[in-house]
């Protein structure tokens, strides 16, 4: 650049300018970006995706609403048999009305309470999973990752368990045992916790070995603000994502366990036994709502649970935060 | 050739333990499941008696002795209920074929579909085409499989005049279980093939490969295509198996005459050899998948056998 | 001065002009400006260091060169001319495949992961060459193995066979100098070339790159943080500060002459300078937010002794040689006049003794 054009610029400069402004450190730290909190972007990345905000209010009605409904007025039970007060003979297949919702089965029984039941079953064969592989992966998972000497042999039967299909796992073990909501949730954690095992191994290993850490412990931080500040985080995060997770899939296996004749019993009703209840009836088309109710119940509890799970997993991502 | 040799032995060793293991669950089982539909009619001498016969009174490692030595025969033991006294290896051998013929259609349709739409995806990652592909994967890995199979059934049947059951001479009776068989399937390639270009075109390698030079179009097919094809690699040759082993649903749905379907039947007749025997075969398959997939990976990734050597998968 | 070379680069040609460059980022919707009109002209032949602490935008403003910035990414105003052509009307990829590798190649930071690790590293050179030297086949591999001798690889006809994980950090490092040279361009930019490797690996590296400059005839831009790497290959230093280039001159004028406070603060914090028994100098505060519009001197906030005008209005270049340069109202006549702080008086003693500058 000329000297001219500096001139130009540099002229009608007020004079005083030219003297020492006040300085002040505390405004040279307040240059920069704003103080980082973890679940603050974690929560805001969240809230952007409007799809899975949409999604999670449906699933929070969802599962409030099956927790009430017994409670509500006017809610007829899931295992009773209604009669025709006329005729004094099993209320069958009603198409849905003011009285039943969505109708009543084939022998009599409220569609709109079997459904809430059922949806109240499932759910909490889901959570129940969830929770429990959560609790034996971490407890594996951490003896594997913290005790070098079981780090060999888990291992082996890390790889050896993990070959065998789950599908396998799930009818040989429901075929031995009797039929039941703690057989299905057992069935379903006998394979579930392999994951969690693993990640929560690679986790502790990471804490021991990567650099962030060591550093944090040669700066003299206390383990305790380690494990909450650096490691609860990321653990929090994964818990929920494959808690979320845990739910489509423990659905999705009671709904094929029911389906190849390994379900819950009838008189417990539950997503699956819906399904197979109503797949028997689907060839009249005027039964077909029995089967067509818990579909679409099915089909938005599991896509809302997946879809927010994974959009969670990518906002507790860090890299996804500004 | 030391990391396939070690691959090789687990996977011998795993085969092996949950032989055993399945084997001895199953002398867990109600012994009514040796019986078929006569065990009512039987008295407690009989019933001892057949017992016997069927060796199931011995201690549980001569059964198991024997059982092995059956096994290496090729003698998977006979049907008890659903067809008495056919030897197992016969009823698979039959119904494999059937399974292996719908598996391979639906194979190729669901990798040239799946595979495409990957790609597609990867390259307009964020746009209406990944958008839509998302959406398809998520309603695929989501939804019980059976929610939609009913639907295809009850709906698609209708709408395109499409016979409801498998016939075996009908070959438009073929269409709609191959689609369903690739439904998932297909699902499942998009979303890894999408997955791995992703984390492949976000790699620095790739920078540096433009920064010398090279389009787009070249670096998506010999870097990015070509390396998000080896972790894919691992999964193929196992979800190709199950693929031809049959599905449980579609077989059973359609009445198609495979293995899958044969699962189903065996555990609601209570048939407790074929049934031990099915799982058998599919563990089986599943090892041998995962085997074949780490070998495949191996061969096309260099690193692998120097990381891995004698480590963990 | 000790840099003959220097005055006679200098009367060279300008290969490469940026005028005025703007260069905005949308990021989750809020828009940052990385590059705040920055100016550079490059001279044939030279090594020129752009120095500047993280996110300072030493790499965007580089990139931007090559049409390499991410896709959120856009030059908003100014010019960048190469051989007549105006690289920030660039749009598409038929214009930048005339550019990179065959005008301007670039060495990346880490070298563990900038090789494709399925590939075999001689192929990874043999493509620069197919695809700029028009050699096909066993030509361009005699070519390619050609280079990696030259790059240091010793037995290079059997390592030329090997994968990327066969080989240490600063060996890759060699691999990718080799894929850059291969191309045979006339501007190579090292964006951080030594940062991921061993101390006495870098120096390696530094003088290879200076071998090959002559060899090759190349122009050379090393962006770093490390200002032991700028005295060691510079012959002209760029100072970087939030987007901006504050300060520019020949290598021993930016360090025994500086005239910003910030490339002051910057020379005050080199370990070398630190005097036993004090604190070692450090800049307080953090660069400032650029998603934020910026007003004045962006150093003002951090810099005790900043002027009034510095918060108000954005100084201009003054001119202290032909070749010395800083955007700072000190410079102004109307300015008070402040001494460099007193470490940079030592590194003038220091050189003296030591020689803390080139060779």
């Amino acid at each position: 650049m000329s000297t001219k054009t500096i001139n130009k610029i540099a002229d009608n400069i007020d004079p005083s300018l030219f003297e020492f402004a006040e300085y002040d450190e505390s405004k040279a730290e307040l240059t920069g970006y704003s103080n980082y909190s973890f679940w603050r972007s974690t929560i805001q990345v969240f809230l952007k995706n409007k799809v899975a905000v949409v999604l999670l209010l449906i699933v929070g009605l969802v599962v409030l609403f099956t927790l009430v409904q017994p409670y509500l007025p006017n809610q007829k039970l899931p295992n009773k048999i209604y009669l025709d007060p006329a005729t004094g003979l099993q209320l069958r297949n009603q198409s849905p009305n003011a009285e039943y919702w969505f109708g009543t089965n084939s022998i009599g029984q409220d569609l709109w309470a079997r459904i809430w039941s059922g949806t109240r079953t499932s759910l909490f064969i889901g959570f129940a999973v969830g929770l429990f592989e959560a609790l034996v992966g971490i407890t594996i998972g951490a003896l594997w990752g913290y005790v070098r000497k079981l780090d060999a042999v888990i291992t082996e039967i890390y790889n050896v368990w993990d070959n065998i299909p789950t599908t396998v796992v799930l009818i040989i073990l429901t075929y031995i045992m009797k039929p039941s909501i703690p057989t299905i949730i057992f069935a379903m954690c006998m394979t579930g916790w392999l994951g969690m095992a693993r990640f929560v191994r690679n986790l502790i290993i990471i804490i021991r070995d990567r650099e962030y850490n060591l550093a944090s412990r040669c700066l003299g931080t206390p383990t305790s603000r380690i494990i909450t500040k650096n490691l609860l985080p990321y653990l929090v995060s994964v818990i929920m994502l494959r808690m979320a997770l845990a739910i489509p899939l423990a659905i999705g296996n009671e709904v094929f366990l029911s389906y190849i004749g390994m379900g819950l019993p009838l008189d417990i009703p539950s997503l699956g036994n819906l399904i197979n209840e109503g797949r028997i009836l689907m060839m009249s088309p005027a039964l077909r709502y029995q089967l067509l109710f818990p579909a679409a119940v099915i089909s938005i509890v599991t896509v809302s649970f997946y879809v927010i799970g994974n959009v969670f997993a990518d906002s507790a991502d860090p890299r996804n935060h500004v | 050739m030391k990391y396939y040799l070690i691959r090789l032995l687990r996977s011998v060793l795993t085969l092996l333990i949950v032989v055993t293991v399945v084997f001895l669950l199953m002398r867990m089982m109600p012994v009514e499941g040796y019986f078929g539909t006569n065990y009512d009619k039987l008295d407690e001498l009989q019933k001892q008696a057949k017992l016997e016969n069927l060796g199931l009174l011995d201690p549980w490692y001569i059964q198991l002795k024997d059982f092995y030595v059956s096994l290496l025969h090729g003698d998977l033991g006979q049907s008890i209920t659903y067809r008495p006294k056919v030897a197992i290896s016969t009823i698979i051998g039959s119904k494999f074929l059937v399974s292996l013929r719908f598996g391979l259609a639906s194979l190729s349709l669901s990798l040239v579909l799946g595979l495409s739409m990957g790609i597609l995806m990867a390259r307009s990652k964020g746009k209406i085409w990944d958008k839509l592909g998302t959406g398809y994967v998520v309603g695929a890995n989501a939804v019980p499989a059976v929610i939609y199979y009913l639907l295809i059934q009850v709906f698609v049947t209708k709408w395109l005049d499409l016979p409801l059951l498998y016939e075996k001479v009908n070959m438009l009776s073929w269409i709609l279980p191959v689609i369903c068989l690739s439904l998932v399937s297909t699902a499942y390639y998009a979303m890894w093939i999408r997955r791995y270009m992703v984390d492949e075109l976000n790699k620095d390698y790739i920078r540096l490969a433009r920064a010398k030079g090279l389009r787009n179009k070249t670096i998506m097919i010999k870097h990015v295509m070509r390396n998000a094809f080896v972790p894919m690699a691992q999964y193929l040759p196992a979800s190709i198996l199950y693929t031809i082993s049959g599905s449980i649903y579609v077989e059973s749905l359609f009445s198609i005459p495979g293995t899958g379907g044969l699962l189903v039947t065996a555990i609601q007749r209570q048939d407790n050899t074929l049934v031990q025997a099915l799982v058998l075969v599919y563990s089986s398959i599943g090892i041998i998948g995962l085997l074949l997939g780490d070998i495949l990976m191996a061969t096309f990734d260099p690193r692998i056998k120097l990381h891995n050597e004698g480590g963990s998968r | 001065m000790k840099h003959k070379a220097t005055e006679e680069i200098l009367n060279g040609e300008i290969v490469l002009s940026v005028d005025e460059i703007v260069i905005k980022f949308n990021l989750r919707g809020k828009e940052l400006t990385a590059i705040r009109g920055a100016s550079l002209d490059l001279h044939k032949g030279e090594s020129l260091a752009i120095v500047g602490e993280s996110g300072s935008g030493k790499s965007v403003f580089t990139k931007s060169f090559m049409g390499l910035l991410d896709s959120n990414g856009r030059i908003e105003s100014g010019t960048i001319m190469y051989k007549g052509d105006n690289l920030a009307k660039f749009k598409t990829e038929d214009d930048w495949i005339k550019i990179r590798g065959k005008e301007i190649a670039m060495v990346f930071q880490d070298p563990m992961t900038s090789l494709n690790p399925l590939k075999t590293i001689g192929k990874q050179v043999q493509e620069s060459i197919e695809l700029h030297q028009n050699l096909k086949g066993e030509e361009a591999k005699k070519l390619a193995i050609d280079i990696l001798s030259d790059v240091g690889i010793s037995d290079s006809e059997k390592r030329f066979k090997q994968y990327p994980h066969e080989f240490s950090g600063g060996m890759r490092q060699r691999v990718v100098i080799a894929i850059a040279v291969a191309c045979n361009p006339n501007i190579l930019i090292c964006d951080e070339p030594t940062t991921a490797l061993d101390v006495t690996i870098q120096a390696q590296i530094l003088q290879l790159l200076k071998n090959l400059q002559k060899k090759y005839d190349l122009t050379i831009i090393y962006i770093t943080h490390d200002l032991g790497v700028v005295a060691n290959v510079a012959d002209r230093i760029a100072v970087m500060y939030a987007g901006d280039i504050i300060e520019l001159g020949t290598a021993d004028e930016v360090f025994f002459d500086p005239k910003h406070p910030y490339t002051w603060a910057l020379l005050s914090s080199l370990p070398q300078l630190g005097i036993k028994g004090e604190p070692l100098y450090s800049i307080k505060g953090t660069p400032p937010n650029l998603f934020k519009e910026i007003v004045g001197d962006a150093f003002a906030p951090r810099n005790p002794k900043a002027l009034k005008i510095d918060f108000v209005k954005r100084p201009p270049y003054f001119e202290v040689t032909p070749t010395h340069k800083a955007r700072t109202w000190l410079l102004d006549p109307r300015s008070p006049k402040i001494e460099p702080p007193a470490m940079i008086l030592k590194m003038r003693e220091m050189d003296e003794k030591w020689g803390v500058s080139n060779e």
